[in-house]
C-alpha cells in the first residue's frame, strides 16, 4: 500500500457520521483507517473502489481493549504514520439511570469512553515521534446540557471533554492538538429513532430552526483537523445551530 | 527486531535513545552510568519518558508499560533499563530488590499510612 501524505484513523466509520468523516479525509487526499463492529455497505464500497488504496478497514469491537491497540499498530504500520485521531465511535444508551441495567451502563462507558482512551493512547505513541498530530473527541451538546434520559451517554461524553482538556495539556508540548466536537442534533440513524413531533420539538428550540445536516458536523472536525486550527486546543467546539445559547 | 535482544543489547538500546533525546537539546552527551535519575539528574520529563517508551516500542516491538510495570516506578536510567529486559526475560521479574517489587512495597506501605491516619 503506497504512503498518503497524512493519515486520519476514525473509529466508527462504517456509518453516520464516521462514514462522512471518512469520505471528507479521503477527499482531502488523506489515508484513512478505521474500524467498526460490522462491515456495512458504505464499507463494502470503499474496499471496491479506486480509493481502497489509502483506506484500511478491520472490524473491531471497541470494548476489546487489544484489539483497538493491534489495529492502530496495524493502521500506523500498513499506512506509514497516524497524523489524525477521531474518536467518532459511540453507543446513545437511552433510559433513565435507575431503571438501566448496570452492564448496559458499562457498555456505554466502555465503548464512548475507555475505547477513546485506548485508542488516544496508541495513537498519540505514533504522533509524539512525530512531533505533531490531532485528535479529536467527538462529544455531544448532551455533555453542556441536561437531559431526561441519556445520564449515562451524558456522562461518557462530558469525560470526553474533560479527557479534551487535560490530553491537550499533556501533549501539546509535543504540537499534538486535542479537541472536541461537540454536534447537536443532526440527521443520523441516532435521531432517526425519533418521533417526528420530537424532531419538530428540537427544531423549534434550536435558533437555527432545523436540525443539522451531516457534512455541518462532519466540516467542524475537518476544520479542527486543518492548519487553520493550528493554534486551537484543548477546546470544545460545539455545533448545535444555537441549541444550548 | 526480529530476534530476542541480549540483556546488554538492551541496555545498549535504551542508553543510546536516552542520549538521542539529551543530544537534541544539550548537543554531545557523555556514557550513562545508569544511576542517573530519568528526571532530578537528566532533567527528563513525563512527555520526554512517553516519547522514549513510544520510541523504544518502535525499536524494540515491546511496551513493558502496558501490562507488566508501572511507569511510576521508573526513577532511574537503570529502572527502564530492567523494565525493558523483564519485558524479554520475565524470569527477572523474581530477583530480590527489583523494581516492581520494591515499588510494590512503597505503595503497601503508603496504604497502610494512610490507613493509619
Amino acid at each position: 500500500m503506497p504512503q498518503a501524505r497524512r493519515v486520519a484513523l476514525v473509529s466508527g466509520g462504517s456509518r453516520g457520521l464516521g462514514a462522512e468523516l471518512v469520505s471528507g479525509f479521503l477527499e482531502r487526499q488523506y489515508g484513512v483507517a478505521t474500524l467498526s463492529r460490522t462491515k456495512t455497505t458504505f464499507i463494502i464500497d470503499m474496499l471496491r473502489s479506486r480509493r481502497r488504496r489509502n483506506f484500511h478497514w478491520r472490524a473491531v469491537d471497541g470494548r476489546d481493549h487489544e484489539a483497538l491497540r493491534a489495529f492502530v499498530k496495524e493502521a500506523g504500520e500498513q499506512l506509514g504514520r497516524i497524523d489524525v485521531l477521531v474518536n467518532n465511535a459511540g453507543i446513545a444508551m437511552e433510559g433513565i439511570l435507575p431503571t438501566m441495567r448496570v452492564r448496559d451502563i458499562v457498555e456505554a462507558i466502555e465503548v464512548n469512553l475507555t475505547a477513546a482512551l485506548v485508542l488516544a493512547q496508541a495513537c498519540s505513541r505514533f504522533m509524539l515521534r512525530q512531533g505533531a498530530g490531532c485528535i479529536i473527541n467527538v462529544s455531544s451538546v448532551h455533555a453542556i446540557r441536561g437531559r431526561a434520559g441519556v445520564a449515562v451517554y451524558s456522562a461518557t461524553k462530558a469525560a470526553l471533554d474533560g479527557l479534551t482538556r487535560s490530553l491537550a495539556r499533556e501533549l501539546g508540548p509535543r504540537q499534538i492538538r486535542v479537541n472536541s466536537v461537540a454536534p447537536g442534533y443532526f440527521e443520523s440513524d441516532m435521531v432517526s429513532n425519533l418521533p417526528d413531533a420530537e424532531k419538530k420539538r428540537i427544531a423549534r428550540r434550536t435558533p437555527l430552526g432545523r436540525l443539522a445536516r451531516i457534512d455541518e458536523i462532519a466540516n467542524a472536525v475537518h476544520f479542527l483537523t486543518s492548519d487553520q486550527a493550528s493554534f486551537i486546543t484543548g477546546q470544545t467546539l460545539v455545533v448545535d445551530g444555537g441549541i444550548t445559547c | 527486531m526480529l530476534t530476542t535482544p541480549t540483556l546488554g543489547q538492551i541496555e545498549s538500546i535504551v542508553h543510546e535513545r536516552i542520549r538521542a533525546l539529551l543530544a537534541e537539546r544539550a548537543g554531545e552527551v557523555g556514557r550513562l552510568s545508569g544511576n542517573e535519575k530519568l528526571s532530578a539528574t537528566l532533567g527528563l520529563s513525563s512527555l520526554d519518558l512517553a516519547l522514549l517508551v513510544a520510541e523504544l516500542e518502535a525499536q524494540l516491538g515491546v511496551d513493558p508499560f502496558a501490562k507488566l510495570v508501572s511507569i511510576t516506578s521508573v526513577r532511574s536510567v537503570d529502572d527502564l533499563v530492567r523494565a525493558y529486559q523483564q519485558a524479554f526475560f520475565p524470569e527477572l521479574e523474581r530477583r530480590e530488590d527489583h523494581t516492581v517489587t520494591a515499588a510494590a512495597k512503597r505503595a503497601q506501605s503508603r496504604r497502610a499510612r494512610t490507613k493509619r491516619r
